[in-house]
């Protein structure tokens, strides 16, 4: 096996149903270095999940026991594993579904490797922030620990799942200025500027259900009503 | 003088004459029974008072000494305007107005005979009524002359306030006729409405008068055949979206394999580059087109929007800029730093498919401009191509039309997805001449358009 990332290489498990597909994803994904799982239903994916961890999940939302959403809720007790749901269309009700279930990124069909594991990497990068910051930036109630990746609210630590942490330091980094969706879009997701604004606003709502003490009346993450999201500090 | 006149005005006229004919009808009637009445008692009084008068008379003519002009004088003052009376070859008469001359010769003879009579004159150009009557001496005569223009004034009166009837009731109705015909036809006009509505492609559209009981039998067909329609023009837009769904697994298994194969490009035989490169370039086409038809098909299904504030003027430039692979767009100053509601993703299908056809079938964009017209926003794209003959304008925005392009150059779904995007944004989108020659692409869009807030921007 030949590995164009270079780095230690990373594992994929593959919830889909179709065995031709599972098949060829497996071969054109080993193909671009990663290490890949397979399950063909979402039980045997929790299963598996439960047994090993990998570094991403990719989840097809059409599995023949569990639906893919509960399967992503249930991923999300207890992991903060990035899952990147598989649906059929852009603009469904599903991908906001998705989202809200726990998932971290959409892709749709058809899938091609190369695409997908530019989102992978997207998903994998580490929080950054300009250099000039503090690695622990303190806004109110809450601690954001940089370096660490942990996030606490008067001292407690709280569950935020890796793309919710690279959100909340990105936002922290503006300095309390406005961050519009197309460049939380880019810095968090890698995507340009015609990537899917759904992506910023529901993950903003999972992270208000989180970092906020009342979610309807954000303290800390407010809406910047046309324009994106900012941290008050 | 083959004027038409519509059902509408037809009802309406035909309400008008039969109020017309009646109250006509009834007026004649009423006038032939008071006229006749008012005459015959005008008559039946002034027969009965000069018979009267005339007994005084021939009373006192009895009595020996009588004066005649005295005689005259003491007759009691009835409804006459005047009394003469023929005696011994003289008349005489209580009025200077009216004199024997009037009276007819006829009537002085009948009154002699011992006959009365009556007869309608004229004296001095006033309607009178003569009443001639016998004396008991006899070849002597009285006659009476009675006023007849008060009840020429009544009849007059009466006949005006008859025809006045008449108009005001064929007004009437002609007026129930409109309202009568309007609510009869209101149908008609919503069956117009609809039907043109369904040609206009409006499928929704649907008759109200199901429960009519005359017409419900229509309204229920009417609908029926559009439920049919609709279910077949919506059968057939899936049909593409269904066919692409399916080939999307076999699509998935060869777009991979070909990635895995051209990652090891380098281990092929010279001799197999070939067809692998000809094999990938026409994969990638095919997920194109495939995708394309799935945005037609999502359309047709008709699925959710997403609408959220952008700057219109960085997404045109970015969408048409990234297309032509060079900066193409001009912003007009007003829309430097506009802010609208939109469908992000369809709006940026829309630009990027004007510039790329004008870049494959137009010869290259010659420049993308967007500025502010009225309540809208305008997006023109123009190309330095052959331009469009007027006859093709409507066609080009239909699937797979590909208007003389080569053959394997795009597929012709990329300006039916333009017109598909354009509808659902609410606004429209036409073809002309560029000034100078080429194509021109117009894109005209309601401001803060959006269809569906499914996602809001806010909610803190």
């Amino acid at each position: 096996m030949r590995s164009n990332t270079g780095d230690v290489s990373r594992s994929v498990l593959l919830v889909e149903d179709d065995a031709r597909v599972r098949r060829v994803l497996r071969l054109a994904l080993e193909d671009e270095g990663y290490r890949v799982a397979e399950a063909a239903s979402g039980t045997a994916g929790l299963q598996e999940i439960a047994h090993a961890v990998p570094d991403v999940v990719l989840l097809d939302l059409m599995l023949p026991d569990l639906d893919g959403f509960t399967v992503c809720r249930r991923i999300r007790r207890d992991s903060d594993v990035p899952v990147i749901m598989v649906t059929a269309r852009t603009d469904s009700h599903d991908v906001v579904a998705g989202l809200e279930a726990g998932a971290d990124d959409y892709v749709t069909k058809p899938l091609v490797a190369k695409e997908l594991s530019a989102r992978i990497r997207a998903l994998l990068r580490r929080a950054e922030v300009a250099n000039q910051h503090p690695v622990k930036i303190v806004a109110g109630d809450l601690e954001i620990g940089i370096e660490e990746g942990v996030v606490t609210r008067d001292g407690v630590p709280l569950a935020l799942t890796r793309t919710e942490f690279r959100l909340l330091a990105e936002l922290a980094g503006a300095d309390g200025r406005v961050c519009t969706r197309e460049h939380l879009l880019e810095t968090v997701w890698g995507y340009g500027y015609f990537g899917d604004s759904r992506l910023v606003d529901v993950h903003v709502r999972r992270l208000r259900t989180k970092v906020e003490r009342d979610p309807a009346n954000p303290r800390h993450v407010v809406t910047a009503r046309g324009l994106g999201y900012r941290l008050v500090l | 003088m083959a004027v038409r006149l519509g059902l509408r005005n037809r009802v309406m006229l035909g309400f008008g004459l039969i109020a017309l004919a009646l109250s006509a009808t009834l007026a004649g009637v009423t006038w032939l029974f008071v006229s006749h009445y008012l005459v015959a008692d005008r008559l039946s009084t002034a027969t009965t008072e000069s018979a009267v008068n005339a007994e005084a008379i021939s009373l006192g003519l009895s009595q020996p000494g009588a004066s005649i002009p005295q005689l005259l004088d003491q007759l009691p003052s009835g409804q006459a305007t005047s009394s003469l009376l023929l005696y011994g070859g003289h008349w005489y008469a209580t009025s200077s107005a009216h004199g024997a001359s009037a009276v007819p010769a006829g009537m002085v003879a009948m009154a002699r005979a011992g006959e009365a009579t009556s007869s309608r004159i004229r004296d001095g150009g006033e309607p009178m009524l003569a009443v001639g009557a016998p004396l008991t001496q006899r070849g002597n005569a009285y006659v009476a002359l009675y006023p007849l223009d008060d009840l020429d004034r009544s009849l007059r009166i009466l006949s005006s306030t008859l025809i006045g009837a008449a108009i005001l009731t064929s007004i009437g109705g002609l007026l129930i006729g409109r309202f009568a015909s309007r609510v009869a036809l209101r149908p008609l006009a919503e069956l117009t409405g609809v039907a043109s509505a369904v040609a206009r492609g409006d499928l929704d559209a649907r008759l109200h008068f199901e429960d009519d009981p005359d017409l419900g039998g229509l309204a229920r067909s009417f609908n029926h055949t559009a439920a049919e329609l609709q279910h077949r023009v919506a059968v057939d837009a899936r049909f593409a979206g269904d066919v692409s769904h399916e080939l999307r697994t076999p699509l998935t298994t060869m777009l991979n394999s070909m990635q895995v194969i051209r990652n090891r490009r380098s281990e092929l035989p010279a001799t197999v580059r070939e067809p692998v490169s000809l094999l990938s370039d026409d994969l990638d086409r095919f997920r194109r087109l495939v995708v394309d038809l799935l945005e037609i098909s999502r359309d047709d299904g008709g699925d959710t929007s997403t609408a959220e504030v952008v700057r219109i003027g960085d997404l045109v430039s970015r969408a048409a800029d990234a297309a032509a692979l060079r900066p193409v767009t001009t912003l007009s100053p007003e829309v430097d730093g506009l802010r609208i509601i939109a469908d992000k993703r369809r709006l940026e299908r829309v630009v990027a498919n004007l510039v790329t056809n004008a870049e494959t079938h137009g010869r290259g964009c010659l420049g993308v401009l967007v500025a502010v017209s009225g309540a809208g926003l305008r997006i023109i794209v123009d190309d330095a191509g052959p331009g469009i003959p007027p006859d093709r304008r409507d066609r080009i925005f239909e699937r797979f039309a590909r208007d003389g392009a080569p053959a394997g150059q795009g597929v012709g779904l990329g300006l039916a997805i333009v017109d598909r995007h354009v509808r659902w944004l609410g606004g429209t989108v036409r073809v002309g001449d560029r000034p100078g020659g080429g194509a021109r692409f117009v894109v005209e869009l309601p401001l803060g358009s959006h269809r569906d807030h499914s996602m809001p921007t806010s909610s803190g």
